[in-house]
């Protein structure tokens, strides 16, 4: 089955698709719930920043994995079919 | 009937293209993985290990007193004592690494396995060949130096001397 949720623009994955723009809603608003936990827990501005960029790269990962594999232009790539003498 | 024979004389003064069948013959070598798309997934696969580096050199080479750092290498050890995702730090910044290795290798190599002489079964060759691609060559050097870095520092860090 062929999902085509995603585009890939440069190393980052735009929403191709309502399930796709569904997945990045639903990691922006767990990184939004994120900081204010964080923010909530933290004593300082360097605290709650250096927790919430290390969830946010997390956040960010799992949504290019999902990503890669529901791309819509998930094919071989032109150029690597080369001739060899 | 005019044309008919005009047509044949045409077909008569065709050039034939020569062959050379002594030539080597022409492969299509193909990757496993598209090249573009790894190297996408590469960058994000290490990103946390390099931000954790980063943190880490910034703090004990460079002497920045920083608490943020500080607060980075809190969140890690914290990591590692919560139950059920002590998992997780080494998965971060040894297993995606190694997975970054493997997804950039498979979109730039090609192996083909074949025997040279089907009348001699010891008549095998493997060729290894290995596309140019910027990109991708440097994610596997940056993985691997995250993976040589941590596997060494684990070394460093548990063995005794008796």
């Amino acid at each position: 089955m062929k999902l085509n949720w995603f585009i890939r623009k440069g190393i980052i994955y735009l929403p191709a698709s309502v399930v796709g723009w569904v997945i990045l809603v639903l990691a922006a608003a767990y990184a939004v719930y994120t900081f204010i936990d964080i923010d909530s827990r933290s004593h300082s501005v360097s605290d709650t920043m250096i927790n919430f960029v290390f969830n946010l790269l997390l956040i960010g990962m799992i949504y290019t994995i999902i990503a890669y594999f529901t791309d819509a232009n998930r094919k071989v790539d032109p150029n690597s079919f080369k001739e060899f003498d | 009937m005019k044309d008919n024979d005009e047509f044949l004389k045409k077909m008569e003064d065709l050039q034939v293209p020569e062959i050379n069948p002594t030539g080597h013959p022409k492969m299509v070598k193909m990757a496993i993985l598209n090249a573009e798309r790894s190297a996408a997934l590469g960058v994000w696969l290490i990103v946390v290990p390099c931000y954790f580096l980063l943190c880490v050199f910034m703090y004990y080479f460079f002497h920045v007193r920083l608490s943020i750092f500080v607060s980075m290498f809190n969140l890690m050890s914290s990591l590692d004592k919560t139950p059920y995702i002590g998992f997780l730090s080494p998965l971060l910044l040894v297993g995606l690494p190694i997975v970054s290795v493997i997804i950039n290798m498979l979109s730039i190599m090609n192996v083909q396995y074949r025997r040279l002489d089907p009348n001699m079964p010891g008549a095998k060759e493997i060729n290894i060949s290995i596309r140019l691609r910027f990109w991708n060559i440097l994610l596997i050097l940056v993985s691997l130096a995250i993976v040589c870095i941590f596997v060494c520092y684990a070394i460093a860090e548990n063995i005794t001397v008796r």
